[in-house]
């Protein structure tokens, strides 16, 4: 079957982590099925299970799919192969980032059918469940666009390093927000002007990165 | 005039603490080019900006007619590549890799890929971490091969194998001369590998092409003469003789131009010369990177 | 068409003569035969897994010499010679002797002693092989 070079990197790296992608999808059901089983315990386990699932996960893919090419020397192989440095950057930010989003979007669409599933509670805190679970996208696509360009492990931790501290400043920083707090109780969600700008700003730093990254690689001249 | 493979003019590029010089180089096509130079000479770099996965500062660059590195896409579906330095993936399987190469490249050759897996000794379904380092060399170039592309690019191909699996690599590499189409370009310290199968020799030392030529006429510029001089004689210094070494009545003379006029300049002087040898590659890289060596030092002091 | 070549790494002489000497040696003797088909140039290369290069200057001497006959698109031949192969016997004699002679002057042994020394062994040989 014949395929493109970039479909056939895209799918190489797919097949190279399956063991990580069926780990995410395990851990993140089991997440949810102690949300599930109701209780204050089991809930702080499966929440803490669920983003510590997408934290490590987002983690572990940059280096493995991204710096590892370099570390472990596969990559005069890739180039070797008929394609230019852009297509090789866009296989690379597909795969990687579809791979972060098998079980990011798992998991945010079963935690969405969970708060609508359960009418007794605030349903306003939807918008904030959202913002929360795009934050790990952003810093993901940020980690992935960093280890791209720069090719460093050094580089790549530290923005890891970045990314993940900001999470819970971030949060602080929302939730202090009176409107966001406010409409976060109420039973019905309410898409306020606060609320629709953080995540536009959280959208337009995924556009704004991906966008850098690939300027940055298309400006380079050397690839080994 | 023959197609050329690969043509390279008046190439440069500059690194910080190396730089690659006018480099020109001209491989037709159905030939087969041997790199040989002392380790940082140059020769990987040089490949690499064949490849298009450097870009050259300045100087004209054809692969298969592509022009280098804007035309590299094009190129790379004609080239087959592999590096020392370039590992295939330690989790997967050769046959995980097989299928990989034979889903981008619609010129692979499955019977050819089973023939080498059973002449390399090979077992697809083994993991490359498994596998042994010469293991490893031969089933890169299985990935390579298999594919019959019309250019080989290789950078140290039998570096580190073992004879047996040497002899099986080179056996492979001249099989492809069958097809007048195809052309090879290899880099390699092993000079006995390079003296063998090369039409063409290129000599790279400290960024620079020092030799680029016809195999033949190369060796056969070369000879090492042993003299014989009585105590007395004052052995002449010839034009083409790069060096003379004497201890006692004998001497060895190494002529880089030889000519049979060198031979009875000797004789003339009062000398006899009891052998003219010729020389191996290897002797020759050797008494060429010590003469330029000295060379370099002299104007230096 | 197996040659039956066989390049020696431990000969000290460069490939092309070794080629050189072994298709006139079976010529020699009769297992190439006048006006025969040999391997191409491109053909014996990969066989021998030496450069086509090399094949090609051995082949040009071969032609040079009358050896060997090549055509563009017929590929080449033992030349049609009556007598080539007694002619290339001959050949190899006189080298032999020539470097017995080489070695003889060498050594300080004189022509005469030379051929008494060639009478002995010629004797030595026969002796055996009525054994």
């Amino acid at each position: 079957m014949k395929r493109s070079v970039v479909q056939a990197m895209i799918l190489s790296d797919w097949q190279r982590h399956r063991t990580l992608l069926l780990l995410s999808i395990v851990s993140g059901v089991l997440a949810l099925a102690l949300i599930q089983v109701g209780g204050e315990i089991p809930f702080i386990l499966g929440a803490t299970l669920f983003f510590t699932v997408m934290i490590v996960f987002g983690c572990m893919l940059p280096p493995s799919n991204i710096i590892n090419e370099r570390k472990k020397q596969t990559l005069p192989f890739l180039m070797s192969l008929p394609i230019s440095a852009m297509q090789f950057t866009t296989a690379k930010i597909v795969s990687t980032v579809g791979l972060f989003l098998v079980p990011w979007l798992a998991l945010v669409i079963a935690a969405m059918a969970f708060i609508v599933g359960h009418r007794g509670g605030p349903q306003g805190i939807i918008p904030v469940v959202l913002i929360l679970a795009a934050a790990p996208f952003v810093g993901f696509c940020v980690i992935a666009g960093v280890s791209l360009v720069s090719e460093s492990e050094g580089a790549m931790i530290a923005a890891t390093i970045a990314t993940n501290t900001s999470y819970g400043f971030s949060w602080y920083l929302l939730v202090r927000n009176p409107v966001i707090r406010a409409d976060m109780q109420s039973r019905e969600i309410v898409w306020s002007r606060e609320v629709l700008t953080v995540l536009s700003a959280e959208f337009a730093v995924i556009v704004l990165i991906l966008g850098l990254t690939f300027f940055l690689q298309s400006r380079k001249r050397d690839f080994l | 005039m023959t197609d050329l493979a690969i043509k390279f003019e008046s190439v440069g590029k500059k690194y910080r603490y190396f730089t690659l010089e006018d480099i020109h180089l001209q491989v037709p096509a159905g030939q087969i080019m041997g790199l040989i130079g002392p380790n940082g000479a140059g020769k990987s770099t040089t490949i690499r900006i064949l490849m298009g996965l450097i870009h050259q500062d300045h100087g004209d660059v054809r692969v298969l007619g592509h022009r280098m590195p804007v035309e590299q896409v094009a190129a790379k579906w004609d080239i087959g590549f592999a590096s020392e330095d370039m590992r295939l993936y330690e989790a997967m399987t050769l046959d995980w890799h097989m299928r990989f190469i034979r889903s981008i490249y619609p010129q692979w050759d499955a019977a050819y890929a089973q023939l080498l897996l059973k002449r390399f000794g090979l077992r697809a379904e083994q993991k490359i971490k498994g596998l042994s380092h010469g293991q490893r060399v031969k089933a890169t170039l299985l990935l390579v091969l298999a594919r019959r592309p019309r250019l080989l690019v290789l950078d140290e191909p039998t570096t580190g194998l073992d004879p047996v699996a040497r002899h099986e690599i080179l056996r492979e590499l001249t099989a492809v001369m069958n097809d007048e189409g195809r052309s090879i370009l290899f880099s390699s310290h092993n000079t006995q590998d390079v003296e063998q199968i090369s039409d063409q020799i290129t000599f790279i030392d400290r960024g620079r092409v020092i030799d680029s030529m016809d195999k033949e006429a190369y060796l056969d510029r070369w000879r090492r003469l042993r003299l014989e001089a009585p105590s007395g004689i004052a052995l002449p210094a010839l034009p083409g003789v790069i060096n003379i070494r004497q201890t006692g009545r004998l001497a060895v003379a190494t002529s880089n131009a030889f000519v049979p006029g060198i031979a009875s300049a000797y004789e003339n002087s009062g000398a006899r010369v009891q052998t003219i040898e010729n020389m191996t590659l290897e002797e020759i890289f050797v008494a060429k990177v010590e003469h330029s060596r000295e060379e370099h030092e002299e104007v230096g002091a | 068409m197996d040659s039956g070549i066989l390049i020696s790494q431990s000969d000290k002489r460069p490939i092309y003569l070794q080629i050189i000497e072994q298709i006139k040696r079976r010529i020699a003797v009769g297992d190439w035969t006048e006006g025969q088909p040999i391997p191409s140039i491109r053909q014996l290369a990969v066989d021998l897994q030496v450069s086509v290069i090399t094949v090609k200057r051995a082949y040009l001497e071969l032609e040079r010499e009358g050896v060997i006959v090549t055509q563009q698109g017929r590929g080449s031949r033992v030349a049609a010679d009556a007598g080539l192969g007694k002619r290339l016997h001959q050949e190899e004699l006189q080298k032999h002797l020539e470097h017995a002679i080489r070695l003889s002057a060498l050594l300080g042994i004189e022509p005469e002693e030379l051929e008494s020394r060639l009478r002995e062994a010629s004797d030595n040989i026969a002796a055996k092989e009525i054994k």
